[in-house]
């Protein structure tokens, strides 16, 4: 591999690429050198878990400084404590949060032979990149399926005509407004499911950048936990509302559980954006509103009102677990009838609403405590500066029921257990 | 963050405006300078300073963190960090 005409470039891969390679199953083994709260609390994953990895702190590498060789510092220290933890044939991801030190760490690998690979921009970048996939792509209807990777968290630009609704953005607004752009379309409406606990929703500012409406749903302009009301302006979305773009036409219904205000997007009675209810492995979680005992028999109701839809809806979640929920080309997708059969969260309300209730609360992950301030984020009664933004952000969701973080082994994965928010 | 009090130090590191991992490269290469008990300040503008400075204090034998502030200068944000050399 390595040659005289090779540059710098050749050994910094980009979110990207990354996103690409770990779609297709590759499994590059990883040197993290972060922090190890801030590794164990996230960390990078492939399609059937958490990639192979060893986690050294950047900050303990520097026992060997003279001067200001850096690079030979770390080198040192690698070729003195590192080498019996890294692999030496194959590829070495090396990553840290901005990826700045993690290319100086490549460097020092590099010099001692390794494989070294720098990931550009480090976990920031690789949180906060966005790609889209093609789910649709008809006469009359254009369905965009926007994947933050790293987050798992799913958002959708559907086109009629030039005209385009956008469903539950992410907070950095130019992947939307880049998509918009290269179809040629007119944003018309902005809509979030719900109010969301996970990520800061991107809806309120893309709406009124663009001057077009932004819809959610009352019950969620109100923050469940401080019962405070939302702090900017929005349009109610209701049962049985109806959103027109072009010659298409997005219907609403009222599946409250996740949240009291959780709604479900039917576009052309064919696509069925199912928000935070129905996910691929599995279903969204009922107590991030503080409320799971109560609310548990509502989402039951709701899950079971989905479930019921037409077995070839196809379903288009809000979230994905895992990368290996993705079908061959690269879509979080199933028909509806598919997954009533293989989703544990949708195969188990045959067993009735009693036991259901006891399924769903007794398969709850940890509660994030950053998710009660992220929907005042949400609500408009926080406005965070960019690194605060971005600290609130950090990691994947976890937004599902217990089991959609199971099969890894445990690799850092969330454990469940201690719900005590 | 710790207590505002005001805290004396025996040498400070400018590390305004650098990215990561040089304030603990200049943080590491000015703690030779220090007798045990001498405190050092580093002033850094990179906010992932504040737990690289804890984990770093953490694994670390030869300096303690005595304090973390997080100050206002000209519309930044500064994050100072207390290090006393123990060895």
């Amino acid at each position: 591999m390595e040659s005289m005409t090779q540059t710098q470039s050749d050994f910094q891969i980009g979110a990207s690429a990354l996103a690409d390679r770990l779609m297709a199953g590759e499994r590059p083994f990883v040197l993290d050198v972060r922090n190890r709260d801030e590794f164990e609390r996230w960390r990078l994953e492939g399609r059937d878990g958490p990639l192979e990895a060893v986690n050294q702190p950047y900050f303990e590498m520097f026992d060997y400084l003279e001067g200001d060789d850096v690079v030979g510092a770390l080198a040192t220290y690698a070729e003195r404590h590192l080498t019996d933890r890294l692999p030496r044939e194959g590829e070495i991801l090396v990553v840290c949060a901005k990826g700045d030190t993690s290319d100086l760490v490549a460097q020092a690998l590099r010099r001692l032979g390794y494989r070294a690979v720098n990931l550009a921009g480090g976990m920031v970048a690789w949180g906060n990149f966005y790609r889209f996939a093609l789910v649709e792509q008809g006469e009359r209807l254009t369905l965009l399926q926007g994947q933050r990777i790293a987050r798992g968290c799913l958002s959708y630009v559907a086109i009629s005509r030039g005209e385009a609704v956008v469903v539950d953005p992410g907070r950095h607004l130019r992947p939307y407004e880049e998509v918009l752009r290269e179809r040629g379309a007119k944003l018309v409406a902005v809509i979030d499911t719900h109010a969301h606990a996970d990520h800061i929703s991107g809806g309120p500012e893309l709406a009124a950048r663009l001057g077009v409406p932004y819809y959610l749903h009352p019950y969620d302009g109100i923050h469940p936990i401080d019962m405070l009301p939302a702090e900017l302006e929005y349009d109610y979305l209701r049962e049985g509302s109806e959103i027109g773009f072009g010659e298409s036409k997005v219907r609403v219904l009222h599946v409250p559980g996740h949240t009291l205000g959780n709604t479900a997007l039917v576009v052309d009675d064919r696509f069925l954006l199912t928000g935070d209810t129905i996910f691929i492995d599995s279903v969204a979680r009922p107590d991030l509103g503080g409320q799971g005992e109560r609310w548990a028999p509502i989402h039951y109701r709701s899950l079971r009102r989905l479930a019921e839809l037409p077995g070839e809806t196809v379903v288009l979640p809000g979230h994905f677990s895992k990368l290996a929920e993705a079908d061959e080309w690269g879509i979080f997708r199933r028909e509806l009838g598919r997954l009533r059969k293989e989703n544990e969260g949708l195969s188990k309300l045959e067993e009735g609403e009693e036991a259901y209730i006891r399924y769903l609360l007794s398969s709850l992950p940890e509660f994030p405590e950053q998710y009660v301030e992220i929907k005042r984020v949400n609500g408009g009664l926080v406005r965070p500066d960019e690194e605060k933004a971005s600290e609130l952000e950090l990691g994947k969701n976890i937004c599902a029921l217990a089991q959609a973080y199971q099969g890894a082994e445990g690799n850092g994965n969330p454990d469940g257990g201690d719900g005590d928010e | 963050m710790s207590d505002q009090v005001e805290i004396q130090f025996d040498l400070e590191v400018d590390a305004r405006g650098l990215s990561c991992p040089m304030p603990v490269v200049k943080a590491r290469q000015a703690l030779k300078e220090l007798e045990p008990g001498q405190v050092l300040r580093v002033v850094a503008t990179d906010r992932g300073s504040i737990k690289d400075f804890q984990g770093w204090a953490q694994s670390a034998s030869d300096f303690e963190l005595l304090a973390q502030h997080e100050v206002e200068e000209e519309g930044r944000k500064l994050y100072l960090h207390y290090l006393r050399k123990t060895a």
